[in-house]
This record gives C-alpha cells, structure tokens and sequence, in this order.
C-alpha cells in the first residue's frame, strides 16, 4: 500500500506539472513579465564591442544548402530592386528615401556570421552589405535615440535597441555569398545581425525609423522574447 | 524479539526545500526542452507533445528561461550548503574507497548475487550517483548558456565545441540527469514510505529491535 501512494502521488505531480496546457491568463501575464526581467538581464550582459565567434570560409553552410525560412506572412516584397527605397523617418537629420544604388556606394562590409534560428538550427553564410552604424551616421540619426524600427514588404516588423544596431557586425545587407540577395533572402535589403536570435534579421525591409519609442516585433508580439540576445 | 518504532533525523530543512525546489525546476526545465527540442530536432524523433510544456516554441521557451534561474540559484545554494555545513561528506560523497562496493552493488541490483552486500548509510552506487549528479548539473547549466547566448558566452561555447556541438552537450547532461532521476525513483520505491516521508519532515521512521 505504502508504495502504491507513493504512486499517486508521483503519478498526480507529474499529471499536474507537465500537462500540455498553453500558458493561459495569470500564468501566461506573469511569464511574460519574467521574460522581460531576462530581456533586461540580456542587454545588461550585451558588448558592444564583443564580435561574434570568427567562421572561416571553410566553415562556411554550402550555398546550394543556405536554407529559406518561410514565416508566417511569407509573402515576396511588391517593387522590383530598380524601383525599391529605403524610407528613412524619425529622429534623422537626412530622412528620406534612399535607393540600393546609394547603399552600395557607401563602404562595404563582408562578413561570416552565424545565423542562429529560435528554433535550434544555425547556418553560417557570407553576408555582405554596409555596417548599420555606418548608414545611421550618414543619414544623421541621433545618437541618443533608443531604438530602431524597421518594416518590411510582406508585413513583418522589427525593433532592435540602439546598441545592437550599431554593433561592429549588424549589416544593412544586400548580398549573400557575394551574389546580390536572392528573393527568398530578402532581396533587396535586409537586416542581419549576428548578436541576436534570427527573427531579427528583418527581410524585405522598406522602412527604418529612428525613434524613442519602444517598437515591437512581429514573434516578439506573440511571446518570443524582445531582445533575443546571443 | 519485539520491534519497536524509533526516529531519525536524517534532512535537514534546507536539504528538503532545495530538493522539492529542484524537483519542480527540472519538470518544467524537462517538459518545456522537449517543446523546444521538437521546434529542431538532433535526430530524427520528436517528443509526443503531452509530455511537452508550453504549447508552442515560445511558450516553452518562457518556461525554460524561467525555471533555468530557479535550477540555478537552488542548485548553487544546496551546493555551498553542503559544502559549509559539511553535510552527508562522510555518507555520501564517492572517494576512491568505494570503488571495490561498486561491483558487489551491481551484482546484486542484477540479482547474480542474492544477498544485499554490507554497505553504510548508502551504497557505493548510491554514492556514485550523488557526488556526479552536481556536476550533471553544472555541465547542463554551462552548454544551456552556451546556447542561450553563444556570442555573449561565447568562451563557455568554446570548451563545447561551439553553438551547435553544446546542443548535443546540453541534451546528453539532460538525458544522464533523467536517467539518475529514474534510477533514484525506482530506490524510493523500493525503499519504501517512510523513506520518502522523511525527505517531506526531516525524520524517518525505523523499525528496530529492541533487545
């Protein structure tokens, strides 16, 4: 008898504890505020100045595997590359729309960074484009703004903190293995950066905005965490 | 001969919450890795989503990044409390002594050998698995952080081989903690009640006879 209770209750804890249940209500308000409390923890522990793990060439993902992640909203962006602008707004000195042609001219920046997607796979591919920082400073973003929102053609959002968008290795990136952006990868222009989760490598991006104002994301409004630090 | 019931105190408090603590950190550290590990499997084979936690690969993830600071904190206080206060260093810590009683153990566990060989408070085995289990978990600790931020942590990536050989690191502690909690259930279990009890109140009830 005595091991038989000690069944039940095993058996019950177990029933109780992992049942497949969707954080709902009280639970799901109070993870959330917790996931916050990490988001904090994340940027405490940010550098801006600690690169990623250097990825030789050999290392390298083939490019015929460099995989296409569908979201949800998947949907290809409505101009083609002669007609597409990036829509520059907010705290800047120069908004504006700004052309791939004029994004190309400013210093290039060719890296391997490991992508890193929230669901456990990673790649490591050859991205190429202008270091954000870089374009920030050329169109005149103030330095003191918070955050940087970025919209894109097939509906999908982001907001990254100003530290992270003007780490060393976060690009304003138009190529992939030294070949303009395919379609799938976010042709024309896409962000990449290797300090965070992938769902922050915005592509199709069309729209940049300087602002004070906390952005949300499209995953990180469902409940993956905002600052997605690696 | 007349058995009399006496009882011995055998967990002290902090002993008995950092267990219970612990218990429930790994059940949802556990059931929401499982959600997790099914977003991208390591090998072909997904955990049946009721024995997950989370609902989803964000859900889990909430849960995970959660219960990782109680495992944490709880594991490192129990830690520095056996440590201080010298607590189960002669029964239960593994010294070089106690590798002639593993043999005889697994013999008997096998049921070659009918007879329970004469042991101290805990076994050889029991022994064994205790003084390894801390290390369990701070190695499931070290490849969780070299996944969780492998840029940030990326010295602790290193000693794992980088981000995604500290996935396999991480999933292998995982697994050998869950096969020590399966070994440990199956000893409670036999062992009885009254040894289970006593992890609750601190005191547990033996039989003894009286002469």
């Amino acid at each position: 008898m005595k091991t038989f209770d000690f069944f039940c209750i095993v058996f019950l804890s177990v029933l109780l504890c992992s049942c497949d249940a969707t954080p709902s209500g009280k639970i799901e308000q109070g993870l959330r505020s917790f996931q916050k409390f990490n988001d904090g923890v994340q940027q405490a522990a940010f550098s801006k100045n600690k690169l990623a793990p250097k990825i030789e060439d050999k290392d390298l993902t083939p490019e015929s595997k460099f995989r296409v992640n569908d979201y949800d909203t998947h949907t290809p962006p409505s101009d083609t590359t002669e007609n597409w602008r990036l829509y520059v707004t907010g705290l800047v000195k120069h908004p504006g729309y700004y052309s791939l042609a004029q994004i190309k001219e400013l210093q290039k920046q060719v890296q391997n960074s490991k992508h890193v997607c929230v669901e456990g796979w990673s790649q490591n591919i050859k991205w190429g484009g202008v270091a954000l920082w870089y374009f920030l400073d050329w169109v005149g973003a103030d330095s003191n703004a918070k955050y940087i929102a970025v919209e894109c053609a097939d509906k999908y959002y982001e907001g990254y903190d100003m530290e992270s968008a003007r780490h060393p290795e976060t690009l304003l990136c138009y190529e992939a293995f030294n070949k303009p952006l395919s379609l799938q990868h976010g042709a024309p222009c896409r962000i990449v950066m290797p300090t965070k989760l992938g769902y922050k490598s915005a592509k199709w991006i069309f729209k940049l905005v300087v602002t004070n104002t906390k952005p949300g994301g499209y995953w990180e409004d469902q409940g993956y965490d905002w600052n997605a630090g690696l | 001969m007349k058995m009399k019931p006496a009882k011995i105190f055998q967990h002290p408090l902090v002993i008995r919450v950092t267990h219970w603590l612990n218990f429930i950190a790994l059940l949802i550290m556990v059931s929401s890795g499982m959600r997790i590990f099914n977003a991208s499997p390591l090998f072909a084979f997904k955990f049946p989503s009721w024995v997950t936690l989370g609902g989803w690969l964000g859900g889990a993830r909430q849960w995970h990044f959660f219960a990782m600071w109680i495992f944490v904190l709880n594991g490192v206080l129990a830690v520095i409390y056996n440590v201080a206060t010298r607590h189960g260093r002669k029964t239960t810590i593994f010294r070089t002594k106690d590798i002639h009683g593993i043999l005889p153990m697994i013999k008997y566990y096998l049921r070659i050998n009918k007879e329970h060989p004469k042991t101290d408070k805990y076994n050889a085995l029991q022994k064994l698995a205790y003084t390894s289990v801390p290390f369990l978990g701070i190695g499931v600790t070290l490849s969780g952080l070299a996944m969780y931020m492998p840029v940030t942590f990326q010295e602790i990536a290193f000693i794992f081989g980088g981000y995604d050989l500290a996935r396999w690191f991480h999933f292998i502690f995982m697994a050998l903690i869950v096969f020590f909690f399966l070994g440990h259930l199956f000893m409670v279990v036999t062992a009885g009640w009254w040894n289970f009890w006593s992890m609750i109140t601190g005191w547990k009830r033996v039989e003894t006879v009286q002469k």
